[in-house]
């Protein structure tokens, strides 16, 4: 009964999510508007929001303890990602490395893959590297970076949760079903990224 | 009984008397601005939150142990802390130190955890300082900021353990390290940033 209340209430908050119209408060200068920037960085990159709903996906497809250690490894090791950015630290193929990881995190959810923790943790973390250093590079100069930086971290994480939200789906067959799909689009979407098709 | 105490509460309301724009007291402006200043300044706030998170999982005699190191630390920050230049970068470090530590050892290791607390109440007390100005407004602001900084730690932990207390499903858990990697991840760009700026021989450096 409880699963079936948090189940409904995630897909409310999906439909609530899915239907959102955009919201013009201010414009885009000082906290508000590097915060609306951070924000939306990840989410108007399809390649950033395929990868963190796979990761979220995979999370909740592998169970514990994964479903809390890949959504707390992946910022932390975006972190440094775009802390090479910033510095400049050139690091080679950034935008394949980003379609890669909505390609191979898509393909784990598809075959429901179940590797040892310190290699899912590992294959995530060695991801994040690619989208974080997207994120530090594109840090516009005019923003205020901490509320850039914030806005950032946390889209990832709302991507990530609902990645896990959907996951939940899992307890049933057909959950199960339409997870592994999911990660089959998230997987075709990736190759279409790949190949530049989209 | 309700509509008892709401018609008081609404007739207590209509006889309320004007609000004074400045405060009462000379000087206590400064006091109300230094009771914000740990949540408006970024450093501060997010080691503050920080230092929430890494708490949230102790109880008991623990917390009292964790509380009152913070609080000892704080004002020991405040009275022998001078020349604090690069303080900013130093709370951001340790925000980082100590959301990582709360996403992946939430409520372990109590000697750590009270390590960072006595830091952060340090560095916390240290950035309290004001700048030149009569010592009387300054000692009101100094008061503020470790009164604030320390009564605003106490709710942070008492949010976050009723939350957990409240909630026992073990996505409340979960929430809590998923924030404090977020926090980790915010406070290590700041890190990168400060140092970017102190250092762009460094950027420079790593190009090659």
């Amino acid at each position: 009964m409880a699963q079936h209340r948090m189940v409904s209430f995630l897909a409310a908050v999906l439909l609530v999510l899915g239907v959102a119209m955009p919201a013009f408060a201010h414009s885009t200068v000082a906290y508000g508007g590097g915060f609306g920037a951070g924000l939306a960085h990840p989410i108007l990159g399809w390649d950033h929001v395929a990868a963190m709903v796979a990761v979220g996906l995979w999370g909740a497809f592998l169970g514990k303890p994964a479903i809390w250690i890949l959504p707390v490894v992946f910022p932390l090791i975006m972190a440094f990602g775009a802390v090479a950015g910033i510095l400049g630290i050139p690091v080679p193929a950034v935008e394949t490395g980003i379609a890669l990881s909505a390609v191979v995190l898509g393909l784990m959810v598809v075959f429901a893959v179940k590797p040892p923790i310190w290699i899912s943790a590992a294959i995530v973390g060695g991801f994040a590297v690619f989208h974080g250093y997207a994120h530090g590079t594109e840090l516009p100069a005019t923003v205020n970076a901490f509320a850039y930086a914030a806005g950032f971290v946390i889209a990832t994480g709302g991507l990530h949760l609902i990645g896990i939200g959907f996951g939940q789906l899992v307890k049933w067959p057909s959950g199960r079903v339409a997870v592994r799909g999911a990660g089959g689009l998230i997987s075709l979407a990736g190759m279409a990224f790949l190949l530049g098709v989209a | 009984m309700v509509k008892g105490w709401g018609g008081a509460a609404l007739i207590f309301m209509l006889g309320a008397g004007p609000v004074a724009a400045h405060s009462p007291v000379p000087g206590m402006a400064g006091f109300y601005l230094g009771l914000l200043h740990p949540f408006s300044a970024p450093p501060q706030a997010l080691l503050m939150l920080g230092l929430g998170l890494l708490m949230g999982p102790f109880e008991g005699r623990k917390i009292q142990l964790l509380l009152g190191g913070f609080l000892i630390a704080s004002l020991a920050g405040l009275v022998f802390a001078h020349n604090a230049e690069q303080i900013d970068s130093a709370m951001f470090a340790l925000a980082f130190c100590t959301c990582t530590i709360a996403a992946l050892l939430p409520g372990r290791i109590l000697p750590l955890a009270l390590l960072i607390a006595a830091l952060g109440g340090g560095l916390i007390g240290a950035d309290s300082i004001p700048d030149a100005g009569p010592a009387r407004d300054r000692f009101f602001t100094m008061s503020g900021s470790i009164v604030g900084a320390n009564i605003g730690l106490l709710y942070l932990w008492a949010g976050m353990h009723w939350v957990r207390k409240r909630f026992a499903a073990d996505w409340v858990a979960i929430a809590f390290r998923v924030a404090a990697a977020w926090g980790a991840a915010i406070a290590l760009l700041m890190v990168a940033l400060k140092f970017a700026e102190a250092a762009p021989w460094a950027s420079a450096l790593a190009r090659l």
